[in-house]
Parts: C-alpha cells; structure tokens; sequence
C-alpha cells in the first residue's frame, strides 16, 4: 500500500501545533507552538485569549510545518483535525482551518477526539498491540479503558469527581505555585519527604477513582497551619499528596491488572509527563510482567502528532467528515 | 480577474464573488450561532454554482470585525487559510468601513450593533475613521442617541467596497487577523 501522511492539527487548548504524520506512526514534521507564558500571566488558560492566539498564528504554523516537511502538502492523504472535547471557541479554529485545507487541496478531512489523540500517542515510534489497559490521566480525565482493538474503548471505571490533573492544578494553587500547576507540584515533591499524613482515597473493589476529598484535605490542611501561624513545609506537603494521588492510580491499575489477562499496557494525557507517576507504574507493570508504553514527554502534552496517528485508524476505515464538521467542548471516547 | 468576498462577522453569512468590479454571485445567509457548521458549505456551494474552483479565485477581502468574536474568527481563518495556501493578495475591511463606503456622503458615525451594545467609528468623506472605533454597551448607545437628530440603516453597496478595496495594498496573510475593539474581563 501506498505510503499516508496525514497533516494533523490541535487547537483544543493552549497549544496551536501542527504535525505531519506517516502511516500513523512516523514523525515527519512536528510543530507545537505553545501560549503557556501568556496565560501563566493570569493563572491559567483564558479561553478567548487562547482562540485569538489561534487565529493569529495558525498559518504560520502550517507554514513552519511544511517548511520541515520531507513532502509539499499536495502529497498529504488526508487533514485531520481535533474536533472535540477542549475549548469551544479554540477548537473552531482548528476546525475552520482543516475544512479551508480539505477544500482547497481536495483531501478527506478526518474529525479526531482529543482523548482518543492522547492514546494514540503511544503508537509514535512504536505499535498498539491489543488488548491493551489504558490510564488516561489528564486535567478533564482519569479514566482506566481495555481495549481490544483499533477504536474500541470500554471505560472500566473513571474518577467520581475530579480529574487527577484538575487536583494537581488545585494543590499547585494552594501551595502558590505558578501556572502550569501540575509539572511544578512534580518538581518541588522531588525535594520533599512523606511527612504530611493525608486521608486515602475510596479503597473499595472497583475501577473507580476519587480525588475531591484528598484535595479537601489539602486545602484545609493549610488553612488550619496557616491560622495556627505554622509554616507549610511545601515540599513535603507536595510529596506527600503525590504520593497518595499516585498510590490511588497504582491501586486501581494493580487490580485490574490482577484480574484481567492483559499483557499490555499505555499511559497516554498530560499527566503522563509526571516523573513521579511514571516511574510508579513502570515498577507496577513490572510487577505483573506487563509491556508498558509511555509517550515521550513532547507528545504526553497537547500535540498534533498524537492526533495524526489517532486519525490512521480512521483513514483506512474510510471515517471522513465533510465541511459542516462542528467542533464540541465535551465529549465520551465512545461517543461518535 | 475573481475576488471572493467573505463576511461572517454578525449573524449573516456572506459570500460575494465578483468578476472584475462585477457582483456575479452574492449569497446572503442567516445563521445565528451556527457560523462553523454553515459557513464552509456555504462558501463551497457559491463557488460551484457557478462553476468555478477555489483556484480561480484570484483576490480576497475579509471582513476582520468588530463583530461577534467567534464569528469575526471563522471568516478570517478561513480567508487568511485561502490567501496563505493560494498565495493570492488578501484586503481586510471593516465592518464599520463597509458601511462607511457604502454610504459615501459628508462625515459620518457608523453604528454597528451586537447584542449588548454597539461599536462605532467615526468617517469623514473619503472613508478615512477619525479618532478610533469604539464600543458603547446599550445603556451609553441610548445616550449617545438621543444626541443624534437623524440615523438611518445602510445598504451595504457591493460595487463600491470593492472599488474602494482595489485601492488598498493587499497584506500578507499571516498578519490578518480579528479587530475586536471591545476588551475582554480578564484584560479590564
């Protein structure tokens, strides 16, 4: 078969990035231009902010894209775009730009799902074999998927309430951390110790997460040291909600390791780039003799690449969407 | 020589295609908070009804706002796209400016309406802004109204924008962008 290279785009958030992809798995030109200083100015992502950035740099981020592409853009199979879950107002852009492209190159246009995007980042440089456990760890996710093929999720359990990434960002807040909260909670727990002793998350028999109550206790911990005038030791206190957070993913992915038979693993969101989290289930995955692939830190964050190789799938099963493609800020994996 | 002529500013969807200085097909379509589903097909249709391609298109003029910001965005991605990827000269108008050559007459104030307010600017007769645009939410518009002896709605006058615009210096496309006037809260 012929060689496909898919020109992806991602515009879900804070980051405008635009990847040309082969077959599904090769890189071959990658850009990712990112809004972080911008946003970290007022702590955190402002949406119209975000769509404006857009707009303003898109083209040229095609322009720099094809600038390292090995082919011309008349060479590319298909456009793929993000087109849900993420910001509304960001996601049109990317949307609006891959019709204008399908249009005026006469390439099928591929929708692809954000989520879906992150776990396919795990066949860059490498191939999804199936079935495969799933931890998708991000600021909108915490979920554990088997998947027994290209495309087919079963959501074996999810957080209860907040996403893992959504109480990184929180605990980065209370500890006055800088925007990007999570990578900065990651960096002060590796100076600190297991001093603070913090409640467990539910510890019953199913798949399921929680983390609303770890992060109540953190907030009122605080709070309580800060009226009795004591000082928080932050690096500790980093460390030790670390530590439980992860305990609580290890927990969860040890039993379902336990109880399915299952020989592959991935961890795909943005909380995938954590040090701490990565190295805990690389030795939970040892210890049920699991393959376990991880993303490289450039694609565990908001890319194009991932959404490249999550549209491959697509593309051979002839899934195309046409020009009133709309984009979605919400969206299950298993929605269409 | 083909101009394609995109506004999607406010809730119309409007594409214009001229042969030379001639409107030879205008489509004018209402389409409240529905602008990305409807636009692209929209635009797609206009051209090959009559039976042209994309690649015939030589020129585009965008309209960049003030408008609805999310609107103002579609037109303006998808004409800066056009213009990067053909290589073809792209103008941008306002539109406050569209209004303002349409009704060429002594100086003017252009009101142009959302739904909380209204952005204006002010024209002298050759369509030169005096001062800058300006948004006034409704409680200030209704002030500023009741100062004013006698208003009247504007036809948009296709021939005449596209006169005017032939006297513009095309941009490069990567420098299009929204003019959103108004200040967003984080930015107050």
């Amino acid at each position: 078969m012929k060689d496909v290279y898919i020109l992806a785009i991602e515009t879900s958030c804070d980051e405008t990035s635009i990847a040309i992809v082969k077959n599904g798995c090769e890189i071959d030109a990658f850009t990712v231009l990112t809004q972080m200083d911008t946003h970290a100015e007022y702590g955190g992502v402002v949406p119209e902010i975000a769509s404006r950035m857009h707009t303003e740099n898109i083209t040229m981020v095609l322009e720099e894209t094809l600038n390292k592409s090995s082919i011309t853009i008349n060479e590319i199979t298909a456009i793929a775009v993000t087109y849900a879950p993420g910001l509304l107002g960001s996601l049109l852009v990317g949307v609006e730009f891959a019709k204008t492209l399908s249009y005026i190159y006469n390439k099928p246009l591929i929708a692809v799902n954000h989520t879906i995007g992150h776990i396919y980042a795990n066949n860059i440089n490498n191939q999804l074999k199936f079935p495969l456990l799933a931890l998708v760890v991000s600021g909108g996710h915490t979920d554990l998927i088997l998947m027994k093929d290209d495309y087919q999720f079963e959501i074996l359990g999810s957080t209860l309430d907040d996403a893992i990434g959504e109480c990184y960002d929180k605990v980065a807040r209370v500890l006055g951390l800088k925007y990007p909260g999570g990578p900065n909670v990651d960096k002060l727990a590796k100076e600190g110790k297991l001093t603070y002793n913090l409640p467990k998350p539910v510890d019953d028999k199913t798949y399921n997460f929680s983390f609303s109550g770890l992060k109540s206790s953190i907030i009122n911990l605080v709070h309580n040291e800060q009226q009795r005038g004591n000082e928080i030791r932050k690096e500790d206190l980093a460390f030790s909600f670390q530590y439980i957070a992860i305990d609580e993913l290890k927990r969860k992915v040890g039993l379902a390791l336990k109880n399915l038979n299952i020989k592959e693993m991935i961890i795909a969101g943005g909380v995938s780039a954590n040090s701490y989290l990565r190295d805990e289930i690389k030795k939970i995955s040892k210890e049920y003799n699991v393959n376990l692939s991880i993303p490289e830190f450039k694609y565990c964050t908001d890319n194009a690449a991932m959404i490249g190789a999550a549209a491959y799938p697509l593309y051979l099963k002839k899934e195309f969407a046409n020009f009133s493609l709309n984009a979605k800020s919400q969206m299950n994996i298993t929605e269409k | 020589m083909y101009t394609l002529f995109i506004d999607t500013h406010y809730n119309k969807i409007i594409i214009v295609v001229y042969q030379n200085e001639e409107v030879i097909i205008k489509k004018e379509v209402v389409s409240d908070n529905n602008h990305s589903i409807t636009t692209m097909p929209i635009l797609v249709d206009t051209i090959e009804s009559i039976n042209l391609k994309i690649n015939d298109i030589n020129q585009i003029i965008v309209v960049n706002g003030p408008g609805s910001f999310t609107g103002v965005r579609i037109g303006v991605t998808i004409a800066k796209t056009i213009a990067f990827t053909l290589n073809i000269p792209i103008k941008v108008l306002s539109s406050l400016l569209i209004k303002a050559i349409s009704f060429s007459h002594e100086s003017i104030l252009i009101g142009e309406r959302e739904k909380n307010g209204v952005y204006i600017g002010k024209f002298d007769n050759q369509n030169n802004l005096i001062g800058e645009y300006k948004y006034l939410n409704n409680n200030e518009f209704k002030e500023k109204l009741n100062k004013i002896e006698y208003y009247e709605e504007i036809e948009l006058n296709y021939e005449k924008i596209i006169k005017y615009s032939n006297t513009l210096n095309s941009i490069n496309p990567h420098a299009v962008n929204p003019l959103y006037i108004k200040k967003i809260e984080v930015q107050k």
